[in-house]
């Protein structure tokens, strides 16, 4: 401690530092700066590569996880589930998700969302690579539409992307069929589109399918072309045998639709995306013709319509353009006036093919309004004289009274004329008065007189023929054995060794040495003619 | 205190930090630098702004904790999914899955210890600019403390380094370091400069 005390005497020894003027301003300053520059620019990074935040509902969350499930579009990711919330109501689940940037643009009232997953169906196995890696959101941009951020998501994988190039056509079914999202459309057995979406018609009458095709097969649609279910198996048999019909296996199982364009007396004109066609059943069906367009009319009649039924035709000059509905019989109860009101059904496309002139129902009215005025009337006729069915005819007469159509709800009544079918009544009934009044009864005696001569005509030639096996046979037979033994002494005179022939084998002996003796003569008179005169010379 | 301690600064002494001569301090600005006469090392009774240097190292360092705890220090990419982790979420995946050793080690080492260390320096730094006269010797020891381990909280860089190395098995399963790590490494770095360029010396100068 006493060396603390004497530190007046080191500051001596002690040499003195040297000295150098320098900056006031520390450079470690920088250190913070750098951080600050670091630091906002990430915050700036951060708030401008933020992309819209969206909202998709689904069914359900299977597969999907917040942070991490992706979504893709062609397998590049634009964006992440943030989270996964139920609804209110407990009935679906919420997916936030942000996108990156830019992706704004795409987000529209079309853009679509589904979940894969792995799936397999009959037409295909997809989304193998979800196995592995985990469920993502696929989505399909659209640029048309507004903008939206709320989307309802897809349980399935929609079959057409917007990526796609191709046309949307239209289909009008009866029924569905096996048809399916997603089932094949065929053009000469080659794949060329798939069924988009179906929907039951607003009335619940028929079903609107809407399909796509792919470019450049689209080109091959017609407004005459036909499509026709291709779906199973389509047996039929005839003189040729069993014939088996499918289009392809996947057909088969999936269901399908094929086209074809006919050649017939319409205009082929190219089809415009959008276009509406009707769905036949089958191929068979295509070929006979089919209308989109009915006009529903109602026809009275008075007199009795045995042999029409439903479904029987309803025609032009022979030519059907409509069919039957219905029939009913109602009562006047003011003059007990019975009548019979029968619903019909005429197809003005039969008439005027192709033609969009009739396509609004007030058109096809005034149209029908003036063919009425210029005579237009239904009526009854004999579709078939043996079976005794009816049709309803439709046909021009200029001298009936003139009559309009009533218009009413649901049906408006077209005049109709009775007389064809009461005149031929009329006719039978005359003619059956005519029969009666033949006199029958002395007709009938007459024949039967004239069949009993005719008895004792036959009894006569009975006995006739009784009188001829009694009499003649024998005599016959008679006859017939002379004629054997005859027959018998004959075969015994020309037999090999009879005398006759010993003798006609000795006769023709010397028939033949006779002519030999004159060849030989005629021989010697050839080489030696004076003998003739000279005689035999001897040995010349 | 015993005011009666001989100081270097009392009797205008200075020691060079290098070769450890005993030189006089000369009469001049306090603008002015001086040098060991022998081995040409600067000298200087206190380190020079020891404490704007440690405040600038400081600010620094906060400010880059916040990247370090937002951003991802690592991602996994293991059969195809994809897992960002940062530190925090980090600790809370170990405990959620029972590993609470392995969590507690992460977050001490990557999260309380530089948070400690930031709030020991900023607590030495304010005592000492209020010249503050409270426990000088407790605080000399935190001082001691924060120097001993602030190297400690590089554990995680290391982990994340070794992993990012070992770990590369194509698509089954890769490892990368994301920015977060970065930014981890530089708080870490930094509060080790602090620490360094703080001078202990100060906490006593308020004493005199």
């Amino acid at each position: 401690m006493t060396e603390q005390h004497n530190f007046s005497e080191v500051p001596g020894d002690a040499p003195e530092a040297i000295m150098k003027t320098g900056r006031s301003f520390s450079i470690i300053w920088v250190v913070p700066l750098v951080a600050v520059i670091i630091g906002s620019w990430l915050i700036y990074k951060t708030l401008s590569e933020k992309g819209p935040e969206i909202t998709i509902v689904f069914e359900t969350a299977d597969g999907l996880e917040a942070n991490k499930t992706k979504i893709k579009y062609k397998d590049v990711e634009v964006g992440l589930v943030s989270s996964i919330s139920l609804n209110e109501d407990l009935s679906n689940v919420v997916v936030k998700a942000e996108l990156v940037k830019g992706f704004e643009t795409y987000l529209n009232e079309k853009t679509r969302f589904w979940v894969v997953r792995p799936r397999i169906s009959a037409g295909e196995i997809s989304g193998l690579g979800t196995l592995v890696a985990g469920a993502y959101i696929a989505v399909d941009p659209s640029r048309e539409g507004n903008s939206i951020f709320s989307f309802k998501g897809m349980e399935k994988p929609p079959a057409i992307t917007g990526d796609i190039v191709g046309s949307r056509f239209l289909l009008y079914a009866d029924k569905l069929g096996s048809l399916d999202i997603g089932a094949p459309i065929y053009y000469r057995q080659l794949r060329v589109g798939e069924v988009e979406d179906y929907s039951l018609d607003e009335d619940g009458k028929g079903l609107t399918i809407n399909i796509f095709i792919h470019t450049p097969y689209d080109k091959f649609i017609f407004n005459t072309t036909k499509f026709w279910n291709a779906s199973g198996i389509d047996f039929s048999v005839d003189a040729n045998g069993l014939k088996v019909n499918t289009e392809s296996i996947v057909t088969v199982l999936l269901g399908g639709i094929a086209f074809d364009t006919p050649i017939n007396f319409g205009s082929t004109q190219p089809a415009k995306a959008g276009d509406q066609f009707q769905l036949y059943n089958s191929y068979q069906e295509t070929l006979t013709k089919k209308y989109r367009i009915k006009g529903l009319w109602l026809v009275r009649f008075n007199g009795s319509i045995r042999g029409l039924s439903y479904g029987s035709p309803v025609e032009f000059r022979g030519i059907q353009i409509g069919q039957v509905l219905d029939i009913d019989l109602k009562i006047d109860p003011n003059n007990l006036d019975f009548r019979i009101p029968v619903l019909i059904e005429i197809e003005p496309e039969r008439i005027f093919k192709a033609e969009n002139i009739f396509d609004a129902a007030d058109k096809r009215k005034e149209f029908m309004a003036s063919l009425v005025k210029k005579g237009l009337r239904a009526q009854l006729k004999s579709g078939n004289m043996l079976t005794g069915q009816l049709v309803v005819d439709l046909d021009f007469h200029p001298d009936a009274p003139p009559q309009e159509i009533v218009w009413s709800d649901p049906y408006s009544e077209l005049p109709a004329i009775q007389t064809s079918m009461e005149e031929i009544f009329k006719t039978i009934s005359n003619s059956l008065k005519k029969i009666d009044k033949l006199p029958l009864v002395e007709i009938g005696n007459d024949v039967r007189a004239a069949v009993k001569n005719l008895n004792q005509i036959l009894i006569q030639v009975q006995s006739t023929m009784e009188s001829i096996n009694s009499e003649i046979t024998p005599q016959t037979v008679a006859t017939m054995e002379q004629a054997t033994k005859t027959l018998a002494e004959i075969e015994k005179v020309i037999n090999n060794d009879s005398p006759l022939n010993q003798e006609a084998r000795n006769t023709m002996d010397e028939l033949s040495n006779a002519a030999r003796s004159i060849r030989v003569l005629v021989d010697y008179l050839e080489r030696n003619p004076d003998s003739l005169i000279y005689g035999k010379g001897k040995d010349q | 205190m015993n005011k009666d301690f001989l100081t270097a600064a009392k009797s205008s002494l200075l020691s060079c930090s290098s070769c450890h001569l005993v030189t006089r301090k000369p009469q001049i600005s306090e603008k002015s630098l001086i040098y060991c006469p022998r081995c040409g090392e600067r000298l200087y009774g206190r380190k020079p702004n020891s404490l704007s240097r440690t405040w600038a190292l400081v600010i620094a360092a906060i400010v880059f904790y916040i990247p370090a705890n937002v951003l991802p220090i690592m991602t996994v990419t293991s059969m195809g999914t994809v897992e960002s982790d940062t530190i925090i979420s980090g600790v809370i995946y170990f405990i959620e899955t029972g590993m609470w050793p392995i969590a507690l080690v992460i977050f001490i080492a990557s999260i309380f210890v530089p948070v400690l260390k930031l709030a020991i320096i900023i607590f030495l730094l304010l005592s000492v600019q209020i010249k503050s006269k409270w426990r000088p010797k407790d605080r000399t020891r935190l001082y001691r403390m924060i120097e001993a381990i602030g190297r400690w909280s590089m554990v995680d860089i290391f982990v994340v380094t070794l992993m990012v190395a070992l770990v590369k098995l194509g698509s089954l399963a890769d490892i990368e370091a994301a920015p977060g790590a970065v930014h981890f490494a530089a708080v870490v770095v930094i509060t080790v400069f602090a620490a360094i360029s703080f001078d202990p010396r100060l906490i006593w100068d308020g004493m005199e």
